[in-house]
């Protein structure tokens, strides 16, 4: 079963006087495992924010459809089951940080004892604890993260959507926060991350997508989108022959360090027997990884590039 | 259901922060003991005596006539003040940051739009039964004569401003801001309610244009009689009478109507 599940889905935004199209989203066909760390990244503007909304029913979609926990968005009965810390998130000023829980988990539909131990309990998670009876008004931007994280936690969710949760929070706090989807993933939770804090989202998602003026041009592992499928570093003993680098196609990063492109993993263990005929000594083989801000960057302007053609 | 409740509760508690509460119910509390003070001065049967020299009128009369003397105005700079203080529930509720977290709730667009209009409403309904309770006691000990049937006017002036704060709801959601919809509930309970009713009831007749007659005509039953519910119909009721023409609470009622309709209507089909 998925958590969250997308078929076509589509928006198209009119705005300013002349109701200029914009298209937010563009046939989305996205599939999310349940208990899993989804991160979607994307330049701003590419419609991460929108997906998300679509999905809470805040917003409506142009064409397609979704379901969240196997139930149509149409179905607002289900958000009883979701979690959500929308991005510049407002709490009235004048509640406290244990009055907005409060407030929040019994429009949840939660109640008594077992509210007032929660909330005892999520503050305790995010450390605002001593918070709890301060106004809303007195809390740092960090501070508001935080609560908006414990907010998104009250009602014990299945599926928790988080619209950059770490904005505003120092490194530290941000490990915290880190530490504490890891923790509700191995509860089974599903967390489906917007953030672009690519360092972050490589950190913790099980799964990436990466959207781009409302198309998903990719999906995969962190480790399927970072690796560079034909390329290999090679350490092996100093080769001081430069006709022989050239032959074997072999370029020195440093100096018992190389780098090898091959068009297959036919081509690499040819090259591995023509080195081990000329006896050299072969130490290390690592397939090269890149980071996923390089991997970002590049579909990012391979898709821009696409669109120009 | 119990959302609902819970979001009008929730308008309350934002009443009471944005000190809107606390503002009427000062004011209210200063009415009331500035009538308690001329009242405790004031000799009872000289002022009896004064209104019934006038006229054939009862003792009972004597005693509405006051209580509605002095709630009639109140109400209605009550009523403007209101206007004002409650217009920006709704834009508060819209926006950004504030209406995601409530639409990813578990609850209907229909429920939370309803929820705040409801609050607003209690807001007001609270500190008119304070205000017209206050005044009722008052006045009713001093004269020893107690007419339950002013009481009415309660119902009357909520009613007037249930129909006034569904048109800023209206154009609360339309353009997320208070402005329009403050205008709009200005403009008809100061300028056109009256206006259309000094038509209806006296210039009528000397407009030849049957095309202008009829216009104007239209306009008076579309537009809500703020107007006769807060002068004519508040009299009739408090007075224990009865309603003598039910057209303008029956056309007002079905503008709040029509009103709510067009804007939960709106508020189901909005993005944010």
């Amino acid at each position: 079963m998925y958590s969250v599940n997308t078929n076509g889905l589509t928006k198209i935004y009119s705005t300013g006087i002349r109701k200029r199209k914009v298209q937010a989203l563009v046939d989305l066909n996205l599939s999310v495992d349940q208990g899993i760390i989804f991160g979607l990244l994307g330049p701003n503007g590419a419609g991460k924010t929108t997906l998300i909304k679509i999905l809470l029913g805040i917003t409506f979609p142009t064409a397609g459809d979704a379901k969240i926990l196997n139930q149509e968005i149409t179905n607002y009965r289900i958000k009883g089951k979701i979690g959500y810390l929308p991005e510049n998130h407002r709490y009235p000023s004048y509640l406290t940080g244990g009055e907005v829980l409060r407030f929040f988990g019994k429009l949840s539909g939660m109640g008594g004892i077992q509210l007032e131990k929660k909330i005892d309990e999520l503050l305790n998670l995010v450390k605002l604890n001593n918070w709890k009876k301060a106004k809303v008004k007195t809390y740092s931007k960090g501070m508001m993260q935080r609560l908006g994280l414990a907010q998104s936690l009250i009602n014990d969710p299945e599926l928790i959507f988080l619209d950059e949760p770490t904005d505003g929070v120092d490194p530290l706090g941000r490990k915290e926060i880190r530490d504490i989807l890891v923790d509700l993933k191995n509860k089974s939770k599903t967390i489906f991350l917007n953030s672009h804090l690519l360092s972050e989202v490589e950190l913790i998602s099980d799964r990436v997508g990466i959207l781009n003026k409302g198309r998903l041009i990719r999906e995969g592992t962190v480790k399927e989108l970072t690796e560079k499928k034909e390329e290999y570093s090679l350490t092996i003993e100093n080769i001081t022959d430069e006709n022989l680098l050239r032959q074997l196609n072999l370029n020195r990063i440093k100096e018992d360090s190389y780098s090898v492109r091959v068009s297959d993993i036919s081509e690499l263990n040819k090259l591995i027997d023509s080195l081990r005929e000329k006896k050299i000594l072969i130490t290390e083989i690592i397939k090269q990884k890149a980071t996923l801000e390089e991997m970002f960057i590049s579909l990012i302007m391979e898709s821009e590039k696409g669109e120009k053609k | 259901m119990k959302n609902m409740m819970l979001m009008i509760l929730y308008t309350l508690r934002e009443s009471f922060a944005r000190k809107v509460f606390i503002f009427f119910f000062g004011l209210s509390c200063l009415s009331i003991l500035i009538t308690a003070i001329i009242f405790s001065l004031v000799d009872q049967a000289q002022i009896l005596q004064s209104f019934l020299s006038k006229g054939n009128i009862g003792a009972g009369n004597v005693v509405m006539i006051i209580e509605l003397g002095i709630v009639s105005p109140l109400a209605s700079i009550g009523l403007l003040l209101s206007i004002f203080s409650a217009s920006s529930f709704i834009p508060v509720l819209l926006e950004k940051g504030n209406i995601d977290l409530f639409l990813s709730k578990p609850i209907s667009r229909t429920q939370l739009i309803m929820g705040k209009y409801l609050g607003g409403l209690l807001v007001v309904l609270l500190n008119v039964v304070f205000l017209v309770l206050g005044i009722w006691i008052i006045i009713s000990l001093k004269f020893s004569y107690w007419n339950p049937s002013f009481l009415w006017t309660i119902a009357v002036i909520t009613f007037t401003f249930a129909v006034l704060y569904s048109l800023i709801l209206f154009f609360g959601i339309i353009t997320k801001g208070s402005l329009l919809g403050m205008m709009s509930a200005y403009f008809i309970f100061i300028i056109l309610s009256p206006l259309l009713l000094f038509f209806k009831d006296q210039l009528n007749v000397l407009i030849k244009s049957d095309f202008i007659k009829k216009a104007f005509e239209i306009l008076y039953y579309i537009i809500p009689k703020t107007q006769e519910l807060m002068a004519k119909i508040n009299y009739e009721i408090a007075r224990g009478q009865g309603i003598s023409d039910f057209q303008p609470v029956i056309s007002s009622f079905l503008f709040l109507i029509l009103m709510l309709f067009f804007s939960i209507l709106l508020f189901q089909k909005k993005d944010f």
